[in-house]
């Protein structure tokens, strides 16, 4: 019968521009455009510049949310027909653990998790892109214990090993019609896991300036027992059998070269510029386990390239206790033309945030955050033919309390 | 507790924040057409005959109905068409009801999902007249041949069997005295889609030849294709009318055609040593595995040969007889059930004559074109319309009805928005498409 064309996923997700890159890390760092990897001034260090972990004082416990909101709407191009998500509200969260052996030792260990993607995108019930996708839900928690080292009074170095695990489930409604009128649907989901590296080296060359280079290895996820799931016409139950499948999907590498700049005690302004290379991500594939002339393994063209990004942020500290920060973010979308879907409508983007820090006492500090983003992305996808404009908004506001023991 | 106070600020803000985006939609219009009479002219698809009978799903979904639906988006039009009961099982004029998707046991007791009628036979009562309701902007009559346009009591069924198109009686606001034309030209109108020749041809393939000849490309009305054609679209667009002129797709593409393989007589050594020992004297033989079916063929000295490759059978072949009863291998095909080189070749002679006729027809009186044998084409190679494959194959296509002729709502709606593609060019104007994925294709059990 009909063949079935799982052009579904994934990457990267709504409010997380280029996916894994400026996921929603430290309240700080985010503030700031996400720029950060040559500040240490938290434990959130831990994911930017695990070479910076050593440069900071005594132990630290950190963990923050950022409630994420995201709409999209979608105008297709020929029938004026439009659709919005119902996506329910994302919950990214952080927390970072930052531990010396002995006090003012040069070694420093830590321990990061993060959910670097971990939303749903729901599109309207009988949306125009319906059998294309109407739910892709991802979760995922990724686990960096790290070990920091100030090899000189100037620099550190540190490397982090990567452990993720993900939920993934997707649907989308198969144009299989009952005499009812009800159209068939498939849903997949599984988990996966996969392993990386993060590693970065942090300078002080002077009292004013700081440097980071940092490497985030590729991480790739492996979903090993996914399962289909398939409703359709009774007619058609032995030509859509529920079964496992196995997909993957690399989650790219980052490059990223670093420098903050202190004029004086009270003002810092930080720059990022990340490389990541999206190159890995040219197919998506799912290999089902039970195929019939109707459902056939898939391979499915992403072809992402390479790009780079760049952050800029700055902070002021008021008083002791009060510090207010202000950032934005440019990056360059990895889809080309031709290839962006419904779940994820990239293009190149600004990101403007802006946050606020209070001391409390030595021991505990509140830091909050705002992000806003507005992505516009017009294409004709050559898969699915979907042509259309996407409009997304993402408003994340966040949170995070720090503690120092 | 100062954090989850925090927590309730942010999210309250950026739940307000977090509206729809909007995108501004472009302003649709008819630019230069008045849609204020739309009048659809056609045949079979036109008419609402699908699933091999007038039915009342079919007249819903159609393409004329559909482009009215477009239109009353962005103007006021009224659309009427000579509807069925809409729980009739549907009529053809074999007195057969509509066919769906069910199951089906062959002689060899093999069940199989495959096209079956929905009664036991068709709604004869739907051939009343529902001429009381009318006049309609939907004239689209199953079976229409380009010449009859201006006939003169096409549906009088006093003609007597045969003579008289009973999908026109129905519906003709004179029995005795209309014609397609004078029910169109009555009502005045302001804008036309026409779609006719179509059947002409495939009168000829559906029959495997047998119909007699085509008719010809030229000649005056009523005579040839040109004739008539020109003597019509001459007529509606006295009063200024505007409209869309289709053409003919190759219908030897169609499922009806295509389904069955040229060689599709698969053999064991038995089945072939007892063929070969039929045929052999004759020049024939047959191997273990894939065979080309044998059909009649006068010029042949025996009067039988194989098919060879291009060569059609036609969806109308008995297929237990070909799988049980020796139909095909030992009992040639009839020509009814095959359209030989020689055949495929004069329909697509045909086809291309008259689609000349109604390219320059339409250039001549400055209308719209739909190219719907690039249309046609294009499903041939199958497209992918919003994340749904659709192609010319036999049900799983998705575009035609079980028919294997006529188009399914899927089929109809792409359709639809090739006339609306016609008319936003040719009219400056700014219809928006229908979403094709929004109408029916084929229905599982």
């Amino acid at each position: 019968m009909k063949k079935l064309i799982f052009s579904l996923l994934l990457l990267p997700t709504i409010g997380f521009s280029q996916g894994f890159q400026v996921n929603f890390q430290g309240q700080t760092q985010q503030g700031m455009g996400g720029a950060g990897s040559a500040y240490a001034q938290d434990a959130a260090i831990l994911f930017f510049n695990p070479g910076g972990a050593a440069f900071q004082h005594g132990n630290e416990i950190s963990v923050g949310l950022t409630p994420t909101f995201s709409k999209i709407t979608f105008l297709e191009d020929n029938t004026n027909i439009s659709a919005n998500t119902n996506s329910p509200m994302g919950t990214p969260f952080t927390a970072y653990g930052l531990f010396e052996i002995k006090e003012e030792s040069r070694l420093k260990l830590g321990m990061a998790i993060y959910t670097p993607f971990g939303s749903t995108v729901q599109w309207e019930d009988d949306w125009v892109g319906r059998f294309a996708i109407t739910r892709l839900q991802l979760l995922s928690i990724f686990f960096q214990p790290t070990v920091s080292v100030r090899i000189t009074d100037k620099i550190g170095l540190g490397a982090g090993f990567v452990y993720s695990y993900g939920k993934v489930n997707l649907q989308k409604d198969l144009p299989l019609q009952d005499a009812e009128g009800n159209y068939g649907s498939a849903e997949l989901s599984g988990t996966g896991n996969g392993f990386g590296f993060n590693l970065g080296l942090y300078a002080q060359p002077t009292e004013h300036v700081n440097v980071g280079v940092t490497y985030r290895s590729q991480v790739n996820m492996k979903l090993q027992e996914g399962n289909a799931d398939f409703t359709v016409p009774s007619s058609l139950e032995d030509n859509f059998p529920d079964g496992a499948f196995t997909s993957s999907i690399p989650l790219p590498s980052v490059f990223t070269l670093a420098i903050a700049v202190k004029p004086n005690d009270k003002l810092t302004i930080a720059f990022d510029g990340n490389y990541v290379d999206w190159n890995s991500y040219d197919t998506l594939a799912f290999d089902y386990e039970n195929n019939t002339s109707s459902l056939e393994d898939t391979k499915s063209a992403r072809n992402y390239v390479s790009s780079i990004s760049a952050r800029l942020g700055g902070e002021y500290k008021f008083t002791e206790k009060i510090t207010a920060r202000l950032g934005f973010a440019y990056a360059i979308s990895p889809v080309q033309n031709g290839y962006v879907t419904p779940e994820t409508p990239d293009n190149n983007r600004f990101n403007y945030t802006t946050g606020v820090g209070y001391k409390l006492n030595d021991k505990l500090v509140f830091n909050a955050s705002f992000l806003f983003t507005q992505v516009k992305r017009k294409d004709t996808n050559l898969e699915t033919g979907l042509s259309g404009q996407f409009k997304t908004h993402v408003f994340a506001p966040g949170f995070a309390i720090t503690y120092k023991l | 507790m100062k954090g989850v106070s925090l927590l309730i600020i942010l999210t309250t803000i950026g739940a307000l924040f977090g509206c729809k985006p909007k995108i501004e939609v472009p302003e649709a219009s008819m630019g230069d057409v008045n849609a204020a009479k739309f009048i659809a002219i056609g045949t079979n698809n036109t008419g609402g005959y699908s699933n091999d009978a007038l039915n009342y799903t079919g007249q819903q979904y159609n393409y004329a109905a559909i482009l009215a639906t477009q239109f009353s988006m962005v103007t006021e039009i009224g659309f009427k068409q000579p509807l069925v009961a809409s729980g009739s099982v549907g009529v053809n004029t074999n007195g057969q009801s509509a066919l769906k998707l069910g199951y089906k046991t062959d002689c060899k007791g093999v069940t199989s999902l495959s096209p079956i009628r929905i009664g036991a036979s068709g709604d004869l009562t739907q051939f009343n007249s529902v001429a009381g309701q009318g006049p309609f902007n939907n004239l689209g009559v199953p079976e229409l041949s380009a010449l009859d346009l201006n006939t003169a009591g096409y549906g009088n069924s006093a003609n007597g069997a045969g003579n008289y198109n009973a999908y026109f009686s129905r519906f003709a606001s004179n029995e005795a005295t209309a014609s397609v034309l004078s029910d169109a030209l009555a009502q005045n109108p302001t804008f036309f889609t026409f779609m006719v020749g179509d059947f002409d041809i495939l009168t000829y393939a559906k029959s495997g030849g047998t119909s007699g000849p085509i008719p010809p490309a030229s000649g005056s009305e009523g005579v040839g294709f040109d004739g008539s054609i020109n003597a019509a679209i001459s007529a509606l667009t006295g009063n200024g009318a505007r409209g869309v002129i289709a053409n003919i797709p190759d219908v030897t593409k169609y499922p009806y055609f295509t389904t069955i393989p040229y060689n599709g007589l698969t053999l064991d050594a038995d089945k072939a040593e007892t063929l070969n020992a039929i045929y052999n004297p004759l020049g024939i033989s047959f191997v273990v595995g894939e065979n080309a079916f044998t059909i009649d063929d006068p010029s042949e000295p025996f009067g039988v040969r194989k098919m060879v490759e291009g060569e059609l059978v036609l969806l109308s072949v008995p297929l237990d007889s070909v799988k049980c009863f020796g139909m095909g291998s030992a009992f040639p095909l009839r020509d009814e059930f095959v359209l030989t080189l020689d055949e495929i070749a004069e329909l697509q002679t045909k086809t291309d004559e008259y689609n000349a006729v109604l390219l320059t027809t339409s250039q001549t009186y400055g209308l719209g074109f739909a190219n719907v044998k690039a249309l046609l084409a294009g499903l041939n190679n199958g497209i992918v319309y919003n994340g749904v494959s659709m192609s010319s194959t036999f049900v799983s296509g998705g575009a035609f009805s079980l028919d294997g002729i006529q188009l399914n709502p899927n089929g109809q709606a792409l359709l639809a928005n090739l006339f609306i593609e016609a008319i936003n060019t040719s009219y400056r104007a700014r219809i928006p498409f229908a979403n094709v994925n929004a109408y029916s294709g084929i229905i599982f059990p």
